[in-house]
């Protein structure tokens, strides 16, 4: 047919190919019977849309009429039917279709029964072996410090040392002693208000001071460690340190008195200088800065 | 002849039938069953089908040239008396009556 339009020649190409598929005996018959039907529809739409109908029934018909096809017979118009429709014809059951419906819905249910069951737990915690974490005990903590026996001090003696000879009876050098009381130059009284006290106020951490929780060492919190640490700085009158500060008296914890220094180092320009006679003057001084923990 | 009588009953069956029962012995193609039925060709044809091989329709081919014609003959289906009694049976067991 040369003056198709190519949306019929798809739909009759569809027709064809649906026909042949059929049962054998039917094939020949239901291709001139579509292709008759075809070109009685009007519509490029309408006749794509029949195709496509014809390849679904011969799916229908070669499931319901495939199997058991041999000559039953004459009908009424003279043609052959050549459908046995005997008990034999291969009729599944269930279509593909709702088979595969079938499994997924039973995949389905079967990921939802492992989830609620706490299989897929199981079956993930088998195929990645758990992370066993263990927490390290400082054994440091566990031992006390033997107590150190009092020192034994020892007494000094004095015997059998030597008397040391004073000589009391040095020749006078006339040339040594040359100033009389004459002599002396006139040295004025030193005023009484020079001599007037030093009024001290000694310095420490001051306003804006870091908070000794936040250099509180996390180890060291953890193994339940706490003491205090004698901390020696030296200072400007601004408040700020003038040398690395330094250990004076150990917490008897090397983590603490750690956090310690880093506290007083952090601490630079916070510091509270020493003031004499109202006045901030450089100084040293030393500080406890102690770790407590929250329970105790 | 290995007929199978019992013919599932659906739907789409009553909708064919009834496009017959409009005038029992008309004789139609499956394009006039679909245009008056409305069902698509994939469920058409595998009932036609059906009913014939129980013994409700019988078909034949067009008495026509299709030279002459200008189109193919067509596949003609029509009521046999014992399936317009069994449709007439079914649609009375509805209320819904046969056309005299």
């Amino acid at each position: 047919m040369s003056g198709q339009d190519p949306s019929t020649g798809v739909a009759r190409y569809l027709v064809s190919r649906a026909a042949r598929k059929a049962p054998p005996g039917l094939s020949a018959r239901l291709e001139e019977e579509w292709l008759a039907d075809l070109m009685a529809r009007q519509g490029a739409f309408s006749r794509l849309r029949f195709g496509l109908g014809c390849c679904w029934a011969t799916r229908v018909i070669a499931r319901e009429f495939g199997a058991v096809a041999a000559t039953a017979g004459r009908s009424a118009s003279g043609q052959r039917l050549l459908v046995a429709y005997g008990g034999g014809y291969d009729f599944s059951r269930f279509s593909r279709r709702t088979v595969a419906l079938i499994v997924i819905v039973f995949l389905h249910v079967a990921a939802f029964y492992a989830y609620l069951t706490g299989a897929t737990r199981r079956i993930v915690d088998g195929a990645f072996p758990p992370i066993n974490g263990a927490v390290l005990v400082d054994h440091r903590t566990l031992q006390k410090p033997a107590r150190l026996p009092p020192p034994k001090l020892m007494t000094p003696t004095f015997d059998g040392l030597p008397t040391p000879r004073i000589p009391v009876d040095l020749p006078l050098d006339p040339k040594t002693i040359t100033l009389t009381h004459s002599a002396l130059p006139h040295v004025p009284p030193i005023p009484l208000q020079d001599s007037k006290p030093v009024r001290r106020v000694v310095g420490g951490p001051g306003a804006g001071f870091p908070d000794t929780e936040d250099y509180y060492p996390p180890p060291a919190r953890r193994l339940g460690e706490a003491g205090a640490a004698a901390i020696r700085v030296c200072v400007d009158p601004n408040g700020r340190l003038t040398a690395d500060p330094e250990i004076v008296q150990s917490s008897g914890i090397a983590q603490l008195d750690g956090g310690a220094l880093r506290l007083a180092k952090a601490g630079s320009g916070h510091y509270r200088p020493t003031m004499e006679n109202g006045q901030p003057v450089s100084s040293c001084y030393a500080f406890r800065v102690r770790f407590r923990l929250e329970n105790q | 002849m290995g007929k199978r009588d019992d013919v599932r009953i659906s739907l789409q069956t009553l909708r064919a039938l009834e496009a017959f029962l409009e005038n029992p012995s008309d004789e139609l193609s499956g394009a006039d069953v679909q245009k008056r039925s409305g069902l698509a060709s994939g469920t058409l044809y595998p009932i036609l089908l059906r009913l014939e091989s129980a013994g409700w329709f019988v078909s034949r081919w067009e008495a026509i040239d299709p030279v002459s014609a200008g189109r193919p003959r067509r596949r003609l289906y029509r009521l046999t008396p014992s399936g317009l009694a069994r449709a007439s049976e079914i649609f009375a067991s509805f209320g819904r009556g046969v056309p005299a």
